[in-house]
């Protein structure tokens, strides 16, 4: 009886394993060159969301952003609608996560 | 760390504060006339802006004593430089606007974006024009609206930078904040944190995680900054600065063995580990973007991903077509040594003159073609007589920024275990001295005891 359970139980760990690099390997990351055609900051100041539309696709795809660095280039306006954007976001179900968010433009 | 650090750090750490919290004296005057420019701060603060018209973030260019083969009597910067970082300066790459690529659009670019004038009044201009076109604002208001900021054209077809002189920046102003430094100093060489590859984020430089600013070490006075010893960092105000002074003495360390290091090695070997941004361009080949325009092709890392080569430097920089970087040597009395990032950049070479050309980015933005970029770059310098071919310029960056927390500094063993970061043979050190520096006995008993300690 033992046995039997010592079974279930490394099945019943390795099913919950393979779920959680299921879930794991789910969120893909992809990279786009865009222009930003909206943002809109949250009220409490700490995460953001942009529409980008892509260079290549001209599909808007909408980026939430979280890093302080680029939530006070919004907060400035050193990035405004407009400005073209290269970003990597990993994408979760239907939320795009920025990982990455920089103007194209250097000097 | 001393009573007389925490002392000043705390200052600054309150400074900091203050500088945003408490109001400019002038404010309500500001508030009650409005933003007239230059003239505004003049009442207050007369002869200023005549002042900042000679200074190196006015100029882009000083006169040099420390590099080779160049005139001392000429003035260098990035107005008129040429290496594979830029390729280009504030005369062949003048802020204009890009011919349309293939999807019809255009844009404007320029490496003198970041000059603090208006750009009808443009580096290195002098008189009451340019005076009055100075963006003050730019570095001193805390509420600047950088979108107010950007290149235009006027109906006469001039190429004209606005600013943002609204009362609310003018009212809302003090020293420069890390912000307003960073805003163009880490943008420079073709994107973020590309030309250096430093962060001034908190969580990335303890000066800053202490309420440290650029200007508490930078200190300015009269409006000219001092500036460290980068290799590749030509102009400058002429003041020199170093970690030893107000807050740091030359013997900073508790542990004697340390300081025993600091007369032949520099503060940053140990306390800088890591940097980032570009290490390899290639001018002579660019990419094209999903938005039609064209890129120099570039490899870069993140911050914190680029390990530094570590050489002596004497101060003084060895300065050839194919290279740029520091002089020194173990035995000249005068060298420490110091970590850099190495870049190697491809461009163009004049096979009439073995020198390195430059390179107009405005054709190869729109449409790739690189050798119409060196033909442009040429004519508007006035070359005729020249053959452009490919070669690569390997430039050595100062490690300055981006000091770690001590206790990620480097340690013994970093150093001299012996697979540590110094390659004391290619330093200048015989077989037999290199074996006494890797000898474990040098740090065993010292790092035994911090492991200990810390477990």
């Amino acid at each position: 009886m033992k046995k039997i359970l010592s079974i279930v139980m490394v099945m019943a760990v390795m099913l919950i394993s393979s779920l959680t690099v299921v879930k794991t390997a789910s969120a893909e990351e992809l990279k786009m060159t865009g222009t930003i055609t909206k943002i809109e900051l949250a009220a409490d100041g700490k995460s953001a969301t942009a529409v980008l539309k892509d260079s290549k696709t001209e599909a808007s795809v909408t980026i939430t952003i979280t890093d302080d660095l680029t939530l006070d280039k919004f907060k400035d306006k050193r990035i405004v609608e407009g400005d073209e954007i290269r970003t990597k976001y990993e994408k979760s179900g239907d939320t795009n996560t920025s990982k990455m968010f920089k103007k194209t433009a250097g000097c | 760390m001393s009573g007389r650090i925490v002392a000043i750090v705390l200052g600054c750490a309150m400074l900091a504060t203050t500088v945003q919290a408490k109001d400019h004296p002038g404010k309500e005057q500001i508030l009650k006339d409005g933003y007239q420019g230059p003239k505004t701060c003049e009442t207050c603060h007369p002869g200023k802006a005549r002042e900042f018209l000679g200074t190196v973030h006015w100029k882009h260019a000083s006169k040099v004593d420390h590099v080779d083969n160049i005139n001392p009597n000429e003035e260098y910067g990035m107005k008129n430089r040429i290496y594979t970082m830029c390729n280009g300066n504030d005369i062949v790459n003048n802020l204009k606007e890009v011919p349309p690529n293939a999807l019809g659009k255009t844009k404007f670019t320029g490496c003198n974006t970041c000059h603090p004038g208006d750009h009808t009044s443009d580096v290195g201009s002098t008189g009451s024009e340019a005076e009055q076109s100075i963006d003050c604002l730019i570095c001193h208001s805390f509420k600047y609206d950088f979108s107010k900021r950007k290149a235009v054209k006027t109906k006469d077809g001039k190429i004209v930078m606005t600013q943002d002189r609204s009362t609310e920046a003018a009212a809302n102003i003090g020293k420069p904040t890390i912000k307003n430094c960073m805003v163009c100093h880490e943008a420079a060489g073709g994107g973020a944190m590309i030309k250096r590859g430093f962060s001034m984020a908190k969580e990335a430089e303890v000066h800053v995680s202490k309420g440290i600013i650029c200007v508490d070490c930078h200190q300015v006075k009269n409006h000219k900054f001092p500036t460290g010893r980068d290799p590749n960092n030509w102009a400058h105000d002429g003041i020199y600065m170093t970690c030893v002074g107000e807050c740091h003495s030359a013997k900073p360390h508790g542990d004697a063995a340390y300081n025993k290091h600091t007369d032949k090695i520099a503060c940053q070997t140990c306390h800088i580990p890591k940097t980032g941004g570009a290490f390899s361009k290639d001018f002579t080949k660019w990419e094209k973007q999903a938005n039609g325009f064209y890129e120099p092709s570039t490899l870069k890392r993140e911050v914190n991903e680029t390990t530094p080569v570590y050489s002596w430097y004497n101060l003084t920089v060895s300065n050839t077509p194919q290279f740029i970087g520091p002089k020194g040597s173990r035995t000249d009395g005068k060298s420490k040594i110091y970590p850099f990032k190495i870049f190697q950049g491809k461009a163009y070479f004049n096979k009439k003159d073995g020198q390195l050309m430059s390179m107009d980015f405005a054709p190869p933005i729109a449409t790739g073609d690189t050798l119409a970029g060196v033909a442009s770059a040429a004519k508007i310098l006035g070359i005729k007589d020249y053959e452009p071919v490919p070669g690569w310029q390997t430039i050595y960056f100062g490690s300055n920024h981006q000091v770690t927390p001590k206790n990620k500094a480097l340690n013994c063993a970093n150093c001299h275990a012996v697979n540590g970061v110094l390659n004391f043979k290619e330093l200048g050190y015989s077989i037999k001295e290199v074996e006494k520096l890797t000898n474990p006995e040098l740090y065993f008993e010292k790092l035994l005891k911090q492991q200990q300690e810390n477990e």
